[in-house]
């Protein structure tokens, strides 16, 4: 070994302190044979919260967690390095106060020159923030991965499949490979070419309001269709700017045909309480059975018309004879029912009224107009019979009164 | 039926004592002018008992087109004739109510024919059904 001036070696010396004292991101600690602490700088303190005095001569063990030290771990972790000579780890380590830190250390080991270890050199690093990152990743991912009952999946820009998960599987049929990278088009519908144009219009909606909803029909896999609800929302990046969208989709199909089933039974029993009779060339009946909602009222009102449209219908009756009671809301109703029939040029006639009934109408003052009125049905037939009478004669004569 | 037609937007037909006036498409403020005008000038002309307006041709009957038609009916009144609007369609009909608008004192039929015989009617009794 040369021998080295004095001088020198003091110079070496105090340049390895300043080198040492200047690395502030890692703790750069000398531990002997036995693993204990004798080295100590600026960057192990700030790690840890230990000062040179608190430290140097105590065991390594410190910095493990209870649970870590009480299964030897700091040995296992020697004992490593000591056979490889180099022993990476990643895991919580204590600093003084207690907190728990992830950090990344690896000893390597020293060799005496005559064999054997004479102590190692432990570089530790604070990996906490970026561990907390990835776990978070991680995270959503995992959560993501476990929806399995609704497709949430990531689209870039142009509509193109980024990710995909467990539920969109479950939902259209499609394993990952075979969709990442392909449009979104292909679960459009043939008959949907619009959908493209709406999906875009989605887009910019997601962004302008945060997200956009619709429902639709889309296709699976074997070819089958399924009602989708659909909500997208932007993703962006650190600066605001729109990366892609986060499309969630449920299958509601059985829901919607559900609504449909429930929707028709309503149409079959509105068409059931709203039947219009032809009981002459030209004359209809229309009987009202029950209590007469502005729902029901607006349907009658269309139901007739359109038969009167159909039938050229010149006049009408409407039986009220099965209506329970006569109110403001049920008289306006049908008056605006029978002014309706007289913009088409259709005549009404009030039949069923009772005592009661024309008290109340009065009373409540509603005006009637030149509607007319009579309490059986029978006599209510006999004076629209005789009205598409007059009707026809006129039509028939020779201009009269010249 | 003799066409008299005097404007190109708007034909006038000729039935008997009666005119037949079709409105089609849709009633801007020019054509609702011209309207008024060439119907005038052809009661006047013709001496016309009565004139039928219709509208089953009209792509919007709103509560506008509805007070020109109300106001056309009472000109024509003030010129001796009696009018009646016919083709009134059923969603026609419910918009109108809904609206409000006031057409109580027009006259009106489901089809030109039946438009016919009610201004004879009306002519015969001397009353207004």
């Amino acid at each position: 070994m040369a021998e080295y001036p004095v001088a020198v070696v003091e110079d070496l010396d105090s340049s390895y302190t300043q080198m040492m004292e200047s690395i502030t991101d890692y703790a750069l600690i000398r531990l002997d044979g036995e693993g204990v602490v004798r080295s100590w700088h600026a960057g192990a303190e700030q790690l840890t919260g230990y000062t040179a005095e608190e430290i140097i001569g105590k065991p390594v063990g410190l910095f493990y967690t209870v649970e870590d030290a009480a299964l030897g771990v700091a040995e296992t972790d020697l004992h490593a390095a000591a056979l490889s000579g180099r022993h990476e780890t990643e895991g919580w380590r204590v600093a003084k106060d207690g907190a728990q830190v992830w950090a990344s250390v690896v000893f390597t080991a020293m060799h005496a020159p005559a064999g054997g270890v004479r102590g190692y050199v432990m570089a530790a690093r604070d990996l906490t923030q970026s561990r907390g990152k990835e776990l978070n990743l991680r995270g959503v991912e995992q959560m993501v991965n476990s929806i399995a009952d609704h497709e949430v999946i990531q689209i870039d820009r142009d509509g193109r499949v980024r990710s995909w998960n467990p539920g969109a599987q479950k939902l259209t049929g499609y394993a990952p490979e075979e969709v990442v990278g392909h449009h979104m088009s292909m679960f459009y519908t043939d008959d949907d070419a619009r959908s493209s144009v709406l999906e875009r219009e989605m887009m910019a909606n997601a962004v302008r309001d945060g997200s956009a909803e619709t429902e639709g029909w889309r296709l699976r896999k074997d070819g089958t269709r399924f009602w989708a609800s659909i909500v997208l929302s932007p993703i962006r990046d650190d600066e605001g700017v729109v990366t892609g969208y986060v499309k969630v989709a449920r299958d509601l199909t059985e829901r919607r045909e559900q609504e449909r089933l429930v929707q028709q039974q309503r149409d079959e029993i509105m068409e059931l309480s709203t039947p219009v009779i032809q009981v002459w060339d030209k004359v209809l009946i229309l009987p009202i059975i029950g209590t007469l909602d502005s729902g029901r009222a607006a349907r009658l009102t269309e139901s007739l018309l359109e038969r009167i449209a159909a039938d050229q219908a010149e006049v009408v009756i409407l039986d009220i004879s099965g209506v329970p009671g006569i109110d403001s809301d049920v008289a306006q109703h049908l008056l605006e029912t029978v002014e309706a029939a007289r913009l088409m040029g259709t005549e009404s006639i009030l039949s069923g009224v009772r005592p009661d009934t024309a008290q109340s109408i009065v009373h409540l003052g509603i005006e009637l107009g030149s509607l007319r009125s009579r309490t059986s049905l029978k006599d209510a037939l006999r004076l629209a019979l005789g009205l598409v009478r007059v009707r026809a004669e006129a039509g028939n004569g020779a201009d009269v009164g010249v | 039926m003799e066409p008299t037609s005097v404007s190109e937007e708007i034909p006038i037909m000729r039935m008997g004592s009666d005119l037949l006036v079709t409105l089609q498409g849709d009633l801007g403020d020019q054509t609702v002018e011209a309207l008024e005008r060439d119907v005038t000038r052809e009661v006047a002309r013709t001496l016309a008992r009565g004139i039928l307006i219709d509208v089953s041709g009209l792509d919007v009957v709103d509560s506008f087109v509805a007070r020109v038609l109300a106001r056309l009916v009472r000109i024509v009144r003030l010129l001796g004739a009696d009018a009646a609007i016919v083709g009134i369609r059923p969603a026609v009909a419910i918009t109108l109510v809904e609206l409000g608008a006031s057409m109580s004192d027009v006259t009106t039929a489901l089809n030109a024919e039946q438009g016919m015989a009610r201004l004879r009617r009306m002519r015969a009794g001397g009353v207004r059904a």
